[in-house]
């Protein structure tokens, strides 16, 4: 054998193992004959992405049809390559188990800076001037230091001046002779602050979710993102789903103040967090612009949201609603003004305004359908000028609530399932198995259907059904309620016990995307839009970007569109609410956007039951069913 | 448990036209495919077959034997709504010619989910399988107000009244409704049955339910025999 080539092998925390290895052999292998352990879920087929390497140096292989399908062509464009496809052609660097791209599973951010800025007239809103005031001397003139500064800037106040600012203004006046940086935010006087401060303007966006809250740091003048933030929003504890939240809160004003207080409490804490992280003064921060959704908003105002709960579900207020950080309780942050994005109706809350806002769904020719995957999803629908917008709920069954060993996508969960003869799970992080993610759920719904373990029906095959494999057979068990599918067997978990996907597990896989679902097909039905009409489909949301969009078409949890035309925007809402924080003219255009969209709402329509029925189910894929072929 | 199986009507060659075959409707109904179930009811009719004969002959079968898996677990909801629906469709054409043929109902159920809550597909379920055990329905559908039920209560001299919760923000208005039933007087006059998702048999006692349905089946058994029990009469 004629070792002659060098296979370096670099791992995330820099350590170098060459191996001397004959052309020809895959990275795979090499990396065998020196025991280093590269994950191969697989088994070296080139059907997971376990063996995921990146090539630091040296020349690559082309990469084959296993590398295009599992990395995709942005991956393997930037030197990602799959360590058992890829065979050594020259001297190379690798390196092992490289970062994701897709940043793990953690809690979604909003738009990167140029996406942010893209297409929107710049203008926060926020002014600052540096000047040098007149100190009222001359006891002749009836003057005072307030209006001296007036004066000096051309500012116009209209509203009240703060307290605050008032009782600190003689100091600050004649520290430095009058040399003074007024913060206005359209025309009212924010602060006075001694000396040049005019570097520093600053502002946050903030996206208050059932289940998570993130805000974002910019700079007002450039739009550039300093911080970005997230947790688990803490209310959770009352209560996960938006609804039983609602009824915790509902007829009791100190329930709602348990409520409100924590979401304050987080907000304040990321203020804190985002500004150390960036290096920014708290008192810097002069804008904040908040979405959420319709529940969201109105405990972190403290408006009872009671009446949010029941038939019509209508909120207090639509409008964009702005007030002094000091009214809500944000002590951290005492000059800024705290800008709530308006309500489209009902559950489409402020949150759904920030998607529109960021996918500019509004200024399309073409029809497009945005999607926000979530505990409560919501659908947007439309184009220029005609706009439609439905709330559904889907529970939290999709983010692994509810489903047996279902598990948020943290390390051990399974996020990805292939099926052919047997089961291959692919887990977050590579690690034994501990439970099923969202993503991981529709994935492996996705292929048990195709390999036929579960009927279009929904139900699980009976185990002793002859036309499956024998290693799939193997794994059902029970019959009718209690049948269940073993993904992982208990002695490759990472828990003493299999993990499955029982026929519970499904059921309710079945009422959440037949929600999401009955949403899309509503709008569809409503406005008259056929699958072809659609344009694009965008997912957004922290959930939507892990979901395989093949898996959600083959189980109908989206429309069956050419998966070019599904797409993923991120945390829309958050992005949307960066927009307004950097441009007035967007914050504006909500106000207008909002009043422009239908709201429907889907339980109050007659077709709402058979639109469900249909959506609830899973593709036939047997044609040759004439029953089938007669009946819905 | 036994796996429920198909029960086949005896004799119901006997009671059919020669060369007639109910097997397509009784899949028809169990799989929930209602063009189907429609237009194999409109032709059984159309053929002079009898309205009880399509009704327990043809539509039953499918539809109990989906019951029975429901009962069981082995189905759930969206199944059971599929075959609900079904039946509901072959249902629609044959109840003029039951009524036309007035047999005595075992009573008279006012059934809605109640205040705030616009949620019926449970309910449209219970509304099905009462109508086929024989109950007379009013069903005044969703967001219901505490004042129509006693309305209806009253106007149709209900036996029983049902209401279903299916958020945990509404059920509160199970509580309101009773309340208000006992404040009109109406309360003692009916059985009350209630039912959805969040609720439970501790909820009902709570509120002074007579009865609490797990689910559709439970729902029908619990309304035979209550209807028996004592009640005010009406005036």
């Amino acid at each position: 054998m004629d070792n002659n080539l060098t296979l370096t092998f670099v791992t995330a925390d820099g350590d170098r193992t060459p191996v001397k290895t004959e052309s020809g052999t895959s990275f795979l292998d090499s990396a065998r004959e020196v025991d280093i352990d590269v994950v191969a879920t697989c088994g070296a087929r080139g059907k997971c992405r376990g063996c995921r390497v990146k090539v630091l140096k040296g020349s690559v292989a082309p990469p084959t049809i296993m590398d295009e399908v599992q990395l995709g062509p942005d991956e393997v464009h930037e030197g990602f390559r799959l360590a058992c496809q890829t065979r050594i052609i020259a001297d190379t660097e690798i390196m092992l188990a490289p970062p994701q791209t897709e940043g793990g599973h953690q809690i979604l951010g909003g738009g990167d800076d140029a996406s942010r800025r893209a297409g929107i007239e710049m203008g926060s809103g926020v002014e600052k001037n540096f000047v040098t005031a007149v100190i009222p001397m001359d006891e002749h003139v009836q003057s005072s230091d307030i209006e001296e500064i007036l004066t000096a800037t051309g500012a116009s106040q209209s509203g009240p001046l703060s307290p605050d600012l008032l009782r600190k203004l003689p100091a600050v006046l004649r520290k430095k002779k009058g040399a003074v940086t007024v913060t206005t935010f359209n025309g009212n006087i924010l602060d006075i602050e001694v000396g040049d401060t005019t570097e520093h303007k600053y502002g946050m966006a903030f996206d208050i979710g059932t289940t998570s809250i993130c805000g974002s740091l910019l700079d007002l003048d450039t739009g550039e993102q300093l911080a970005s933030v997230g947790e688990i929003n803490p209310q959770s504890v009352y209560g996960g789903d938006l609804m039983s939240r609602l009824a915790f809160a509902q007829f009791d004003l100190g329930n709602l103040r348990k409520l409100r207080a924590r979401a304050i409490q987080a907000v304040s804490g990321q203020i804190k967090e985002a500004c150390e992280k960036a290096d920014v003064a708290p008192e810097h921060i002069y804008k904040v612009v908040v979405v959420g959704n319709t529940a969201m908003h109105h405990i972190f105002l403290g408006i009872d949201p009671t009446y949010i709960g029941l038939a019509p579900y209508s909120p207090s207020i639509r409008d964009a609603v702005e007030m002094p950080a000091r009214d809500l309780m944000l002590k951290t942050i005492p000059n800024a003004t705290v800008c709530m994005l308006p309500i489209v109706a009902g559950f489409v809350g402020a949150d759904a305004m920030g998607a529109i806002l960021a996918t500019r769904i509004f200024e399309s020719e073409e029809i497009r359908a945005l999607v926000d995957i979530g505990t409560n999803g919501e659908v947007i629908m439309g184009r220029k000028g005609k706009l439609m917008a439905c709330s559904a709920p889907a529970g939290p069954a999709l983010e692994g609530a509810q489903i047996k060993h279902g598990m948020r996508g943290a390390i051990g969960a399974i996020e990805k399932v292939y099926i052919d003869d047997d089961v291959i799970c692919e887990t977050i992080g590579n690690a034994p198995a501990t439970g099923i993610c969202g993503s991981g759920l529709i994935d492996a719904a996705a292929n048990m259907l195709k390999s036929g373990v579960l009927q279009a029906s929904g139900r699980l095959r009976n185990k002793d059904d002859e036309s499956l494999p024998p290693a799939l057979a193997a794994r059902l068990s029970g019959s009718g309620g209690k049948a269940a599918f073993i993904l992982v067997y208990a002695e490759d978990s990472g828990k003493d016990e299999d993990i499955t996907l029982t026929q519970e597990d499904i059921r309710q896989l079945q009422l959440a995307k037949g929600a999401i679902y009955s949403g899309i097909l509503m709008l569809q039905r409503i406005m008259e839009v056929s699958d072809e009409d659609l344009a694009e489909l965008q997912l957004a949301g922290g959930f939507g970007n892990y979901i395989n969009t093949a898996s959600a078409v083959a189980i109908h949890l989206l429309t069956p569109l050419p998966l070019e035309k599904i797409t993923y925007v991120g945390n829309a809402a958050l992005m949307g609410a960066e927009m307004a924080l950097i441009s007035e003219t967007e914050r504006k255009r909500a106000d207008g956007l909002a009043k422009e969209i239908e709201h429907v709402s889907l339980a109050a329509r007659m077709d709402f039951q058979d639109i469900f029925i249909e959506a609830m189910g899973f593709p036939e894929t047997k044609t040759d069913d004439p029953i089938a072929k007669t009946g819905t | 448990m036994a796996t429920p199986e198909l029960q086949i009507p005896e004799g119901w060659k006997d009671r059919a036209p020669d060369g007639w075959d109910w097997q397509p409707l009784w899949e028809a109904v169990e799989r929930g495919h209602n063009e189907f179930t429609h237009d194999f009811v409109t032709n059984a009719i159309e053929t002079d077959i009898g309205p009880k004969i399509i009704l327990d002959d043809g539509l039953f079968p499918g539809f109990n034997l989906q019951g029975d898996r429901f009962s069981e677990q082995i189905i759930l909801i969206p199944e059971m709504l599929i075959t609900a629906r079904a039946m509901k469709a072959g249902l629609a054409l044959i109840r003029p010619l039951l009524a036309a043929m007035a047999e005595k109902p075992l009573g008279h159920f006012v059934i809605g989910t109640v205040l705030g809550d616009m949620h019926d597909i449970g309910q449209s379920i219970v509304t099905i399988m009462l109508e086929n055990a024989g109950f007379v329905i009013t069903n005044l559908g969703t967001d219901v107000h505490p004042d129509r039920f006693i309305e209806a209560a009253r106007e149709q001299k209900a036996d029983l009244i049902g209401f279903s919760a299916l958020l945990s923000t509404t059920v509160y208005y199970q509580k309101v409704t009773i309340e208000e039933l006992q404040k009109a007087g109406v309360r003692d006059k009916v059985k009350i049955l209630i039912g959805g998702a969040p609720t439970t048999q501790e909820w009902a006692d709570e509120i002074g339910a007579d009865g609490w349905g797990k689910d559709a089946i439970e729902a029908v058994k619990l309304a035979r025999t209550l209807v028996e029990e004592k009640r005010e009469a009406w005036a």
